[in-house]
């Protein structure tokens, strides 16, 4: 039961997620048809559910929202901000009880009696406000029409055998019905053909079927007989005495119902459904089909899957790319016919299953961008500012255990842009800046990373204020010289808050620290950029997979690393010997001056021996830099796991691989390798 | 990784004497002990990776059946000088616990002597005077025969941190 009791909450999950972002559009746009539909159809499927489980709080508690937004949908009732903000109250409240049911804590059951009065308050106001007709509660406000059928067999009819009141009784399932029989006119008995049909019918039918579905079953008589069928776009003339005295006026007579009249009659009679008949949806109605079609794309590209079976995908994944990398050096060192041939097809497909059981773990921002829209939302409210929340590149897929761990610090940066970026509305009209402020989000990829900035239209961050503070806190020398972009990161300092008030949202300095040690944890980066007066941005470097990587094998002193192929430009053979008295560290490859590393300088080997070395030039994003090894063994694919807290200072090496021969090699960060470069470089200058 | 728990349940009455199971190892001439359950395995030492810029007592790391695992030199730990490994140099596999997470490290050692049982409630606190240790990283003393063998809280021993166990003569 367990099991099923999880699956449960899941799919209310899901369900109030979708319930919420299709709530805080029509907060933009109350005239939205499909997300209307998306809430009615949210809450249906969880009242649903929850009945299915016997979760009859959660089902009742629905029930009448439900009701709600079916008026709302079928046009009966207009959103108001009172429906909206109680919807959103009754939101977050279902979001607690679907891990409580039966409602054990007192407080939630005084929620959920004081949420549940107010939405039948809401109901109740609602109807009691629609005019309602007797005839109207007789017909059932759905798609019912009433049909005029004039059926008359031509007087050959019954020579291959047909009967019409067949057909009638066929007509009169189809709904309810009235018909009217008549007969042709017979001067003279003498001329009376007894196997000749010489009645006709005028029948009335209400019937939710269409006119193609009443056409159908005359569908073989339609050569011996005339029919004609026309809809009367009238409700409740079935019902109707007068109408009915009037149709069965002519029974029995010869005359029939001339259509002209009949229409005028309904006029008179009946209850002019035309707006409601527009209402109800319409079998051939784009939202309709949009909506059958939304669904249907949801079902044909989604599948839902438990997280621990992709994780021992992935981990499978990885062994099968270890041992293949095992077969590959077997075969080399094998001469075996054939096999060589076998090893190249299995690293092909290992490689592209890696890709696309990689791909399954990446998903996309998105999803972590619509809480925040809620949560900006709420805060604005509460501390009285409006604000425009915009993002860009919510498609950018991240793997999803990054994504669990974003979510805090960017709530933590956001509030931080609320309460202590955007000025109030009077100070921002002061500075002729617009009222509504601008907070944004912007993800896109390059190379091996995703970036994610924050950036607001707000104050910006004063860095004199940060700088004295910094002073003051003794993290900075008085006379020290230092680039806007290193002061701001003083901000990242533990306690460091240049708040001048503290609120109940943000200002203790205890944030920003831990975001960045969040986000620093994830193998990522952050750093500020901030204007007096035009605004801030915060970007967020991230790793866009954790584990494969394609490389490039190469050596160091006996010790093997592993280079990642993306972030490298070009590879050169060069002289040991002009490396050796280098003064400023540059070599001239392809004409270019490019500054070098030499691996076994950084890393403390021995000098060597050897009169040529590699260089591979790698490029951070900023500049290029060629690593010096002393020789590049082979391309490689490497599965990488994790140092580990011991190697945590050792930032440089990103993570080690398991080689074919079961020897460890690790995998270099070649932008922290350049970075430690520049420190020692100005290590030894100073 | 395979749980090696020394199984053997004693049916002497457990309320009053709480036999745990130990394994003692030898680091260059003293012996230390740890608990049995926080031994996961031991194995021979394979060739080791050292991670450049690293702290001496991080040897390296090394393919444990595919995983990478991190390998501490235990004997640089406690303040003796590293050496070439001999036919009786292996590594004890160990679950450590740190910051609430739990890690395997390899604990490289010298040798290793065997399990043994003991009561938990002989176990002598460790001396304060004349001691060679800190005194927390010691859990207490055994007297097995005519060694003394002293009992090691893993967690702190083999912590991430570069943290001193011996003790400066001065103090």
């Amino acid at each position: 039961m367990d099991g099923m009791r999880q699956i449960y909450i899941e799919e209310a999950n899901e369900l109030l997620d979708s319930l919420e972002t299709a709530l805080l559009a029509l907060e933009e746009n109350a005239n939205d048809k499909s997300n209307i539909e998306q809430v009615f159809r949210a809450m249906h499927t969880l009242k649903g559910n929850s009945s299915m489980f016997g979760l009859t709080h959660i089902s009742d508690f629905l029930h009448n929202l439900e009701s709600i937004y079916d008026k709302v949908r079928i046009g009966e009732l207009a959103l108001s901000k009172e429906l909206l903000d109680c919807t959103l109250a009754a939101l977050d409240h279902l979001k607690i009880i679907v891990y409580s049911p039966d409602l054990e804590d007192p407080i939630n059951k005084e929620r959920h009696q004081q949420l549940s009065n107010e939405i039948q308050q809401l109901l109740d106001f609602e109807t009691n406000n629609v005019p309602v007709k007797e005839d109207l509660l007789a017909t059932k406000i759905t798609a019912s029409k009433t049909y005029h059928i004039y059926f008359e067999p031509y007087p050959n009819f019954f020579d291959d055998g047909s009967n019409p009141l067949l057909l009638l009784a066929e007509i009169a399932g189809m709904g309810k019905t009235v018909v009217v029989p008549h007969f042709k006119t017979i001067d003279f008995i003498e001329e009376f053909v007894p196997t000749e049909c010489i009645s006709f019918w005028d029948i009335y039918l209400e019937t939710t079927h269409d006119e193609q579905s009443i056409f159908d079953v005359f569908v073989f008589v339609h050569d011996s007989a005339f029919i004609n069928i026309t809809e009367i776009p009238y409700q409740g003339l079935l019902n109707n005495p007068s109408f009915l005295e009037k149709v069965h006026a002519t029974a029995s007579t010869a005359a029939k119902m001339d259509i002209q009249e009949l229409l005028s009659l309904s006029e008179s009679l009946g209850i002019n459904d035309k707006t409601l008949v527009e209402k109800s949806p319409k079998p051939n109605d784009n939202t309709v089909n949009g909506r059958i079609e939304k669904n249907k794309e949801k079902v044909a590209s989604s599948v839902r899957i438990s997280s621990d079976k992709l994780d021992e995908l992935m981990n499978l994944v990885s062994e099968l790319i270890t041992t293949q990398a095992s077969l590959s050096l077997f075969s080399e060192n094998n001469k075996i016919a054939g096999l060589e041939t076998i090893s190249e097809n299995i690293e092909k497909l290992s490689r592209r299953l890696r890709d696309v059981s990689f791909g399954m773990t990446l998903v996309p921002i998105n999803n972590m961008f619509a809480r925040f829209q809620r949560m900006i939302r709420d805060t604005a409210a509460a501390i009285g500012k409006e604000i425009n929340f915009s993002t860009m590149g919510g498609e950018t897929a991240l793997d999803k255990a990054i994504i669990e761990k974003l979510v805090d610090p960017f709530m933590h940066l956001i509030r931080n842009s609320l309460d202590h970026g955007i000025e109030t509305k009077e100070e921002r009209i002061r500075l002729g800046k617009p009222e509504v402020g601008d907070i944004s989000i912007k993800a896109y990829y390059s190379g091996v990373f995703v970036y994610i900035q924050i950036a607001d239209d707000g104050k910006g961050i004063d860095v004199e204020a940060v700088r004295n503070k910094a002073i003051e806190k003794g993290l900075l020398g008085e006379g020290q010289n230092l680039s806007d972009k290193e002061i701001f990161n003083f901000i990242f300092h533990p306690g460091f808050s240049t708040a001048k008030v503290v609120t109940d949202v943000s200002g203790r300095g205890v944030g920003m620290d831990v975001a960045k040690r969040n986000i620093v944890d994830l193998g990522g980066d952050i750093s500020i950029d901030s204007t007096t007066n035009i605004g801030t941005t915060i970007t967020i470097k991230l790793p866009l997979t954790l584990s494969i990587i394609d490389g490039l094998l190469v050596n160091v002193d006996n010790i093997k690393y592993v280079v990642p192929l993306s972030a490298i430009v070009k590879c050169y053979e060069v002289e040991n010997k002009l490396m050796k008295n280098n003064f400023n560290r540059l070599l001239i490859l392809d004409g270019e001056q490019i500054p070098f590393v030499n691996l076994r300088e950084e890393f403390d080997y021995e000098l060597s021996c050897n009169l040529l070395s590699q260089i591979i030039v790698v490029y951070d994003g900023k500049h290029k830099v060629g690593i010096s090894v002393d020789a590049i063994v082979d391309e490689y694919q490497a599965v990488i796991k994790p140092l580990g807290k011991y190697y945590k200072n050792q930032d440089f090496v990103s993570g080690a691989t398991i080689l074919g021969d079961g020897t460890v090699a690790l995998v270099l960060d070649t932008n922290k390798v350049i970075d430690l470069h520049i420190k020692n470089t100005m290590k030894y200058a100073n | 990784m395979q749980t090696n728990k020394n199984t053997q349940t004693s049916k002497t009455d457990r309320s009053a004497e709480k036999i745990k199971s130990f394994l003692s190892f030898k680091l260059d001439t003293e012996l230390f002990a740890i608990p049995v359950m926080d031994v996961i395995e031991i194995v021979e030492v394979p060739p080791i990776t050292k991670i450049p810029q690293s702290p001496e007592f991080l040897k390296g790391v090394i393919n444990l059946r595919g995983a990478v695992l991190p390998i501490i030199d235990a004997r640089v730990k406690f303040g003796f000088p590293s050496t070439e490994p001999t036919v009786n140099t292996c590594i004890i596999v160990l679950e450590v616990e740190i910051n609430e997470e739990a890690i395997y490290v390899g604990a490289l050692v010298d040798a290793v002597l065997g399990v043994f049982e003991m009561d938990e409630n002989a176990i002598s606190p460790s001396p304060t005077i004349g001691a060679k240790y800190k005194a927390n990283f010691i859990k207490g003393m055994i007297k097995n025969d005519d060694n003394f063998i002293m009992l090691l809280d893993i967690d702190k021993v083999f912590s991430a941190l570069e943290v001193d166990i011996v003790l400066e003569v001065s103090e």
